[in-house]
């Protein structure tokens, strides 16, 4: 009696830290939010930043003096909505990592695994190199790349599910498949084309950027994220039993093949926004999860929130020094995040035993 | 709750596992299905737990169909512990069992105190309570096929089907599981390898060969000099300890 009463209070301890970790977390990303605007080429005293602020949230009429100009400008139209954005991404990059790596029960797994990346890519070089899709509009590069990334997931769902039921394995290999195929055109694309300023552009999307930020596009990938994040966080059980497998996770009660490909589709629309928006941001959807799973463990209750909370704040916190680290000029965001994360990535992957990945046995 | 099947077949390609099956366990019978390697024993307990299809034929639990129930009611009516459960990730014990807990679980639905006390239970039935916030993969086969058991348990099911669970483990592991399943007074069908242990805890017997039944009976019935000379080719003595037990020893 005694023996249940202890395992009663480690499991409250465990829900106890979960608790604390998330308000934490939580308390940090807010922090991150607010502190961060305060950094940028601009010199901008943080009085103006939060009357701009002030003045945008709540109309305070004693602030209105704040509600123009080019300080409010550089607060509240490029800043702010640039934050915003970080926000969003890291978020839906994270969680799409730990849901990607369920589905393929591959700790390598990243929200591009399904050849997302790729497809997005070709879907931006044909615009830019091959004006494709300029009927879009003035994001039209944004439009055709959220749409080669939709078409590639769907296609390598469609081929993973040829001749039977899509599993692990053959997601893999078919996005990798797709991949080589996207990779190729696009490359072929390039090189016909040679146009070594579209060749740069290129470049210089497929490394990530989060300064094309605006409220409009916020006001639609902000809500797409936190809602696809709440629903994968209810989804704890089966994301749980995807990593024991498809026959296990039958005799618990849970046909995983539907369930993978609903939350195929919705990863697969969360990560063409963030494409859309930002380009292709690599690192973040592969490390977070881990470093939350080295810390917390594989529970997936706990894992989603923590996940989407800590993803949040780092890509902000990339985001703000690749705007700084360069004195006048910008960093792609892409190639900091790796650049700082890799490195911290290392760090706990050697101090902690980690089992996730084949340490086991 | 009593488990039937009726005429099952299966093929793969064109090679035929299961060539019409039929066993019946009744309610809270301990049953095992001996037979050699490749006779089709886990194929037999796959369709009966729902990894595999057969081509044709049926299997009933209880009164119904197990085609026609749902994922979920199948899991609350079956539980399994299988052969093989290496798992490559960091789950604590209690994760592990808890998860016994989901066909119980509608889609929205938490944890409730009470699923944290069934975990505790049948950690403690298994012997495992103290383990409870180590990690899965930190432990050793036999206390991972505990867990396993555990988590089987916490399904609360009228049905148990074991499928070779003691494989690899020791003989104080394999007597210690066995003892446990057969002291739960459900309907249990197990594939078993070792006669020995066949003969301690069975009820009944199914003894399988090339995807057919050829004998069934309890296990006086069925373990015999020349049965397991039929099936192994192997020669063995039958013999009866102080206690009565029955005694395979082969020569």
């Amino acid at each position: 009696m005694r023996k249940s009463i202890e395992n009663n209070k480690s499991q409250m301890a465990g829900s106890a830290l979960f608790a604390v970790a998330f308000t934490v977390l939580l308390v940090f990303l807010v922090f991150s939010v607010l502190a961060s605007i305060t950094f940028g080429n601009a010199d901008i005293s943080l009085k103006e930043v939060y009357s701009v602020v002030a003045f945008e949230l709540f109309h305070v009429d004693s602030l209105s003096d704040y509600g123009q100009g080019a300080v409010h400008d550089v607060v509240w139209l490029i800043r702010f909505p640039r934050v915003v954005l970080a926000l969003a991404v890291g978020m839906g990059l994270s969680v799409c990592g730990v849901v990607m790596q369920a589905i393929v029960k591959n700790p390598l797994a990243d929200p591009y695994i399904l050849g997302i990346s790729s497809g997005a890519s070709l879907g931006a070089t044909l615009a830019i190199m091959l004006g494709v899709g300029t009927f879009f509009g003035s994001n039209f590069v944004g439009i055709m790349a959220f749409i080669g990334a939709l078409l590639t997931s769907f296609a390598v769902m469609g081929i993973a599910s040829v001749g039977g039921r899509a599993n692990a394995g053959k997601l893999i290999l078919a996005g990798m498949a797709v991949n080589a195929v996207c990779s190729a055109f696009s490359s072929f694309a390039i090189y016909i084309v040679n146009d070594k300023n579209g060749a740069a552009e290129v470049a210089r999307w497929t490394m990530g950027n989060l300064s094309a930020a605006t409220w409009e596009d916020n006001r639609v990938i902000l809500p797409v994220i936190v809602i696809g994040t709440l629903l994968f966080w209810t989804q704890f059980r089966s994301l749980n039993l995807m990593l024991l497998g498809d026959e296990t996770s039958v005799t618990l009660g849970t046909d995983l093949h539907k369930v993978r490909l609903i939350y195929l589709t919705l990863s697969s629309v969360m990560i063409g926004f963030a494409v859309y928006c930002a380009g292709v941001i690599g690192f973040v959807g592969l490390v977070i999860p881990h470093v939350i799973r080295m810390i917390f463990g594989t529970d997936h209750r706990h894992l989603i929130p923590l996940a989407a909370l800590l993803g949040a704040s780092f890509l902000i916190w990339a985001d703000v020094l690749s705007r700084i680290i360069l004195k006048n000029a910008e960093m792609p965001v892409g190639i900091l995040v790796s650049m700082i994360g890799a490195p911290c990535f290392i760090y706990l992957m050697v101090r902690r035993r980690y089992g996730f990945g084949g340490a086991g046995e | 709750m009593n488990i039937k099947t009726d005429n099952i077949r299966l093929s793969y390609g064109s090679t035929e596992i299961l060539k019409g099956l039929g066993v019946e366990i009744h309610d809270k019978e301990f049953v095992g299905i001996i037979g050699p390697n490749g006779s089709g024993k886990s194929t037999l307990l796959k369709c009966i737990y729902r990894v595999l299809k057969p081509d044709s034929g049926c299997v009933w639990l209880g009164d119904e169909e197990l085609r026609s129930l749902p994922v979920k009611e199948s899991a609350r009516r079956v539980a399994v512990v299988a052969q093989h459960n290496y798992y490559n990730f960091d789950f604590s014990v209690r994760e592990v069992v808890l998860m016994g807990r989901a066909p119980h679980k509608k889609a929205l639905e938490r944890d409730h105190a009470q699923d944290y006390r069934i975990v505790q239970e049948c950690l403690e039935t298994v012997g495992m309570a103290e383990f409870a916030d180590r990690s899965f993969s930190t432990l050793s086969g036999g206390e991972q096929q505990r867990v396993i058991l555990a988590r089987a348990l916490a399904q609360r099911t009228p049905c148990l089907v074991l499928d070779e669970p003691t494989n690899h483990l020791d003989i104080t592991h394999q007597l210690q599981i066995m003892k446990i399943v057969r002291n739960l007074g459900v309907t249990v069908v197990s594939a078993i390898h070792d006669l020995n242990i066949a003969a301690a805890f069975c009820d009944r017997i199914y003894v399988m060969k090339n995807g057919q039944i050829t004998a069934a009976g309890s296990p006086a019935e069925v373990l015999t000099s020349d049965m397991i000379a039929r099936i192994y080719q192997v020669d063995a003595e039958i013999t009866r300890d102080s206690r009565g037990n029955l005694h395979i020893l082969f020569i």
